[in-house]
């Protein structure tokens, strides 16, 4: 789960903050920050605004920052370099458990895995984890994944 | 290099109503730009150059009349002949003499006949025949349109205009309509329609989209899995963007966020059933 799903989760456990409250309540965050942290799907944010954020939700610090270095897009290439080599993958969920095999499809809101029990649909903010992790190559090179690009979100080919 | 207004009407074998007609404008205006007798007005320079398939460069803004023309006698002068304008609408048949009449004439009723000062309705001669609206040149957005559809469908224009006998730019709008129209046929049934993808949230769970329409449809047993550890099991209702109603077994409806599920897939019982 990147960040950005996280702090969505931690919203909406407590009633349905609106964002613009939090920004409210963290004047000293740079504006617009929260929102990108939100919607964005590389990673945005550093240790200050995590630590506030943390204060915040009355969350533990390590529990938001070590999800910077599992964004949103590094899932989209984690699946996409799957795809491509048609190679397994695991999935470490939320719930503790994990799911293994190839990636039948995949778009923004969740991946399909073939698994030897049959398919699985995942909520990819349900993702916590995954491997194997695209490699470096294909980290280099963001416009492999489609979908991603902050804009400009296609889909996967058919 | 300009051109007198009647020379280019010629080269195109055009007759001054015609070249009214196509350009809207009155067949008098028109006699007088012909006849030198004023400077063609710059808003109607584009109008007779689409008309005529010529640049508007092409059309000398004040001509000289033909040599040896006599001089233009105004048509609105002449009492005898009248010159009907292009904005009119086309003649209809011959109109009929009132059937009425002689029996009101007959029967003394006096308010049969007009009265002195009221609107008195001429009967109207037999009208001539007018020759057809010929359809107007292809508007500019039609033409670049197909030069767009031409390119995006890998076509020769060439081959085009050789197939349409004529080229492009000297179309009619009726033509061009018809053409366009095959062209984005075309475009639609070989599927090539590049458009951009809106940024909304329906867009973007395309893949998911299809995936529980097929369980719905299928009316499969679904097992779905929530983030606080419990399980849900049901056959999809309806579902959006955010949410998935699920008809449970003993008959009641759940919606679920989506942002509460972790995962989701077919019941074991399920799928030992054939489809």
């Amino acid at each position: 789960m990147s960040l950005g799903d996280r702090l969505r989760l931690l919203r909406a456990q407590r009633g349905g903050v609106p964002p613009v409250e939090i920004e409210d309540a963290l004047p000293e965050l740079s504006k617009g920050l929260y929102r990108s942290i939100e919607q964005r799907y590389r990673a945005i944010g550093d240790d200050e605004s995590i630590a506030m954020l943390a204060s915040y939700f009355d969350v533990p610090f390590d529990d938001l920052r070590w999800r910077l270095d599992w964004p949103r897009k590094a899932l989209s290439r984690a699946l996409v370099h799957a795809v491509k080599h048609d190679q397994p993958i695991t999935l470490e969920l939320w719930t503790g458990h994990s799911v293994t095999g190839n990636v039948a499809w995949w778009d923004l809101g969740a991946a399909a895995i073939e698994t030897d029990g049959g398919e699985v649909v995942v909520q990819r903010h349900a993702i916590e984890r995954w491997d194997p992790r695209a490699p470096e190559v294909a980290e280099a090179a963001d416009e492999e994944v489609e979908g991603e690009s902050d804009g400009d979100l296609g889909l996967p080919a058919d | 290099m300009a051109e007198n207004l009647w020379a280019l009407r010629e080269q195109k074998r055009m007759s001054v109503a015609t070249l009214a007609t196509r350009a809207g404008l009155p067949i008098g205006l028109i006699m007088e730009y012909e006849a030198g007798q004023r400077s063609v007005d710059p808003r109607h320079l584009s109008r007779l150059a689409r008309a005529l398939y010529v640049e508007e460069t092409e059309i000398r803004l004040r001509g000289e009349p033909r040599p040896g023309s006599p001089p233009l006698e105004h048509p609105f002068d002449r009492p005898e002949q009248t010159v009907r304008g292009p904005a009119r609408p086309p003649a209809g048949p011959p109109a009929r003499p009132p059937a009425r009449a002689p029996e009101r004439e007959a029967s003394g009723d006096a308010h049969a006949m007009p009265e002195q000062g009221s609107r008195v309705r001429m009967a109207r001669g037999p009208r001539t025949a007018v020759e057809p609206k010929p359809p107007a040149p292809a508007r500019p957005s039609q033409l670049t349109h197909l030069n767009d559809l031409i390119f995006r469908l890998g076509l020769n224009r060439d081959t085009v205009e050789a197939e349409m006998g004529k080229p492009l730019a000297e179309m009619n709008r009726l033509e061009a309509s018809s053409l366009l129209a095959r062209f984005q046929t075309q475009m639609r049934s070989a599927a090539i329609v590049d458009r951009h993808r809106a940024y909304l949230p329906e867009a973007v769970d395309q893949y998911e989209m299809h995936y529980l329409t097929g369980l719905r449809d299928q009316q499969a047993q679904v097992r779905f899995e929530l983030f606080d550890g419990r399980s849900v099991d049901g056959k999809i209702l309806g579902f959006g963007p955010y949410q998935i109603t699920v008809v449970q077994d003993d008959g009641s409806e759940l919606t679920l966020n989506k942002l509460a599920l972790v995962s989701y897939r077919r019941a074991a019982s399920d799928e030992e059933q054939p489809s």
